[in-house]
């Protein structure tokens, strides 16, 4: 205030003290100039030599990309229940940078809680030079997110949890040789592989701004949702697969077997029940298990039939009106073609059968001189009918052909052993399929694992929207076969009278065949034992074919085969609620 | 637009013609002048400056209830998140309670055996099916299989075969064990020829 008092004196000094207002306002122009050309260049140097860099920092800041994984889809049975499904998991990752001073503290908790080990963990928790350390991986994501709170709570840092969605088997082994296992990220075997396009589904992206861990309303946000897998059907049913694997189990073990099948279809259908491979796997433990159970013999492994066989080639016969059931075989004891003898598992003199007699009695020389009437051509183009010689094509990994010699280039004496069962070899689906066309009046029906449909890696579409239909020999062949396999269960005349169903009629074959041993590749005196029928063999809901390798002691087909052939049959026909028929046995004569 | 000043060019020439007084004369030179209200400008400043603040204020709110929101969205996207993995642990544990396994073991223990063929009972009291006594023997070995031990874990046991010393005792039953096996192999080469299958 005192200086504006005397206010004109003072301005004046000034006005004299500066410069001339142009001079002024030249200096002011440059400095501002200077000013502005500095804000230039930063500008230039921001925008124009590497615009991108500041960009990508400023959104590093607070923008969090995430992956969503996708669920993977469950593989169901023929009602919907899952027998492999998909649930929430975590990994439990450490920064050792922020773990290394509680690492004991830390260790001792995670250890107790997540079942993991104690040294590895402390270790892990203790490693210099990184930053990012697994302690545990597929931990269920209620538990894991538990633990991290308990962790919180007492004040710990540096424990981390990432998706990691887990696979888990209810069943355990329960149908494990087909739905195949997961390795730590990618599937290894079975379904789990081959239909691994449409189980796995598509991860899904989000992008967004955050702050403190709350999403930033208005902030940038892009969402690409997660597609989760496709489930997968399968014509499984799981009660009636648990219980076909517990009875091969069973019966392996009181054998002593090596390896064994069983598999149950709807004869209607060729929808497989049930397919139990023995010894198997659990599914959830599987690196745990031999590697030579992960597969599924019944599809992989190909092996000689034995008598079961025989069926097909007496249908073929009757269909091409060469025999009867009553058609009269004198049987000889023992039976010379070119330089080889043919002999029956039974020491006789000469026998006079009719063909039913020849079945009911499981007779290779009968079966061979009722075979004459055909040439190797005729008898092979039957069974290729049936379905021998070619991959069925149900999904399955691995899947052998079998060895069906082409008709052309088969000897008379090859023919006479593969009309037995013998020089021929199938997988334990193409016999089961092929037994099943008696069972369906004649009509083979392609086999199927898969409901609906679905495309296998290789692009093939399976299923029972593509089973195919063909008939291979008339209906009234495929009657009175299945009349003729009604005789091989009779107490009196048959040779598995173990494989009745009480109050069903059933109709079956036994088989016995040398097997092939895989260790040499050749027959080391081992069998192969089967049984293949179906029942009410009148009217057939259920084809059932047993089939067990290398058995010990004195076992046949009908005393190995039969008895786990009942119990399956038995089940499935109670557990679908088929009553019997009444019907008539059959009294077709066994000699004459 | 332009038609109300025509008029008034027309309509003022004409009051010249019939009154020609100078006081309307004067009148029409006269500027007029421009009649100002004031508005009081008061209650516009408050107006504004309510429109103002209530608009920021607003906005504030409007921002806040929006974090609150996000705050809100995030917890119980959690909480969704974290049901929902419990129900699918339930799930889990509900599948291993239903396992066939679990459900057979304990229905075995209780003593129920699987029968070995169905009976049905019609309503007329009639009975169709076999009735067949469920028999402890049909009893289905319910133990599972014993884990079998990849081959790196139980390796083959080494065998090293030693060659007796040729004493008078060890010649006489090795020379029957060999004659044994040849036997032996005879009869399976026999069953391989004549018994090729069944």
């Amino acid at each position: 205030m005192p200086h504006e008092t005397n206010g004109p004196a003072p301005r004046s000094r000034t006005d004299a003290r500066r410069a001339s207002p142009r001079l002024r306002l030249r200096i002011g122009l440059v400095l501002i100039a200077m000013v502005l050309s500095f804000f230039g260049a930063r500008l230039v140097q921001l925008q124009g030599i590497d615009p991108k860099s500041y960009a990508a920092m400023a959104a590093a800041e607070s923008v969090e990309n995430v992956i969503l994984p996708a669920e993977r889809g469950d593989i169901l049975d023929r009602n919907g229940l899952p027998l492999a499904d998909s649930i929430h998991g975590k990994m439990v990752v450490a920064d050792p940078y922020m773990t290394t001073d509680d690492a004991p503290a830390l260790a001792t908790l995670l250890s107790q809680r997540l079942d993991i080990d104690y040294f590895t963990t402390l270790t892990r928790l203790r490693k210099e030079g990184t930053r990012y350390q697994y302690l545990a991986r597929r931990v269920p994501s209620t538990l894991a997110n538990d633990v991290l709170a308990e962790l919180r709570e007492a004040g710990y840092k540096g424990i981390t949890l990432e998706d990691d969605p887990i696979r888990d088997y209810p069943g355990d082994d329960v149908a494990a040789n087909l739905l195949g296992f997961m390795g730590t990220d990618e599937p290894l075997g079975g379904f789990e592989r081959t239909f691994n396009a449409q189980l796995a589904g598509t991860d899904g992206k989000a992008r967004y701004q955050s702050g403190g861990g709350n999403r930033i309303p208005l902030g940038e946000s892009t969402v690409v949702p997660a597609r989760n897998g496709t489930p997968l059907t399968t014509t499984i049913d799981q009660d009636l697969q648990w219980f076909t694997q517990r009875v091969l189990n069973q019966t392996l073990k009181q054998y002593r077997a090596k390896s064994g099948s069983i598999i149950v279809m709807d004869s209607r259908t060729g929808e497989i029940m049930a397919l139990a491979d023995g010894p198997t796997f659990n599914a959830n433990k599987a690196l745990d298990a031999d590697e030579d159970d992960l597969g599924s013999r019944a599809i992989n492994d190909a092996y000689e039939p034995g008598s079961v066989e025989k069926v097909l080639t007496a249908a073929a016969l009757i269909d091409a009106g060469k025999v009867t059931p009553r058609t009269r075989i004198r049987v000889p004891s023992s039976l010379a073609r070119q330089d080889r003898v043919i002999g029956d598992w039974f020491d006789h003199g000469n026998i006079r059968l009719t063909l039913a007699g020849v079945i009911a009695k499981s007779s290779n020389i009968g079966t061979v001189l009722a075979a004459d009437a055909f040439s190797p051509v005729d008898l092979v183009g039957y069974l290729q009918k049936f379905g021998l010689g070619q991959r069925t094509d149900i999904g399955m990994r691995g899947e052998t052909p079998g060895i069906l010699t082409p008709g052309d280039v088969m000897t008379s004496q090859q023919k006479d052993r593969v009309a037995f069962g013998q020089s021929v070899s199938v997988n334990v689906v193409q016999m089961a399929a092929a037994v099943n066309t008696i069972a369906n009046g004649g009509v083979r029906v392609s086999p199927s694992l898969i409901k609906g449909s679905a495309t296998t890696e290789d692009g093939t579409v399976v299923g029972t929207d593509v089973a195919t239909r063909t008939r291979v020999v008339s209906e009234k062949a495929a009657r009175q076969t299945a009349k003729m396999m009604e005789r091989v269960v009779d107490e009196n005349v048959g040779v598995a009278p173990r494989a009745q169903v009480p109050g069903y009629l059933v109709a079956g074959k036994t088989g016995t065949a040398q097997r092939v041993a895989p260790e040499c590749g050749c027959y080391d005196g081992s069998t192969s034992v089967s049984f293949g029928g179906f029942a009410p063999a009148d009217d057939p809901r259920f084809t059932v074919y047993v089939v067990v390798h290398a058995p010990q002691g004195e076992a046949g087909g009908g005393s190995v085969g039969g008895p786990a052939f009942s119990r399956v049959m038995g089940y499935a026909l109670g557990r679908y609620r088929v009553p019997p028929t009444g019907g008539k046995p059959s009294r077709l004569p066994v000699e004459w | 637009m332009s038609s109300p000043a025509v008029q008034i060019r027309h309509r003022v020439p004409r009051l010249i013609n019939s009154k020609a007084s100078a006081a309307v004369e004067k009148a029409r030179l006269t500027v007029v002048p421009r009649a100002r209200t004031r508005a009081p400008k008061v209650p516009f400043v408050t107006l504004v400056t309510l429109v103002l603040i209530s608009g920021v204020v607003g906005l504030l709110l409007f921002n806040t209830s929006m974090q609150q929101a996000s705050f809100a969205a995030t917890s119980l996207e959690d909480e969704a998140t974290n049901l929902a993995a419990r129900e699918q642990t339930l799930q889990m544990e509900l599948e291993d309670l239903r396992n066939p396994q679990r459900v057979a073991m304990q229905a075995q223990d209780m003593g129920m055996v699987v029968p070995a063929a169905p009976t049905f009972l019609g309503l007329d009291g009639t009975v169709r099916g076999e009735k067949v006594p469920a028999l402890p023997e049909n009893k289905l070995d319910l133990t599972p299989p014993a884990p079998i031990k990849p081959k790196i874990l139980a390796p083959e046991p080494t065998v090293v075969k030693v060659t007796a010393e040729p004493t008078p005792t060890t010649t006489e039953t090795g020379k029957n064990k060999a004659g044994k096996n040849k036997a032996g192999k005879n009869k399976v080469d026999q069953s391989a020829q004549g018994r090729r299958s069944r």
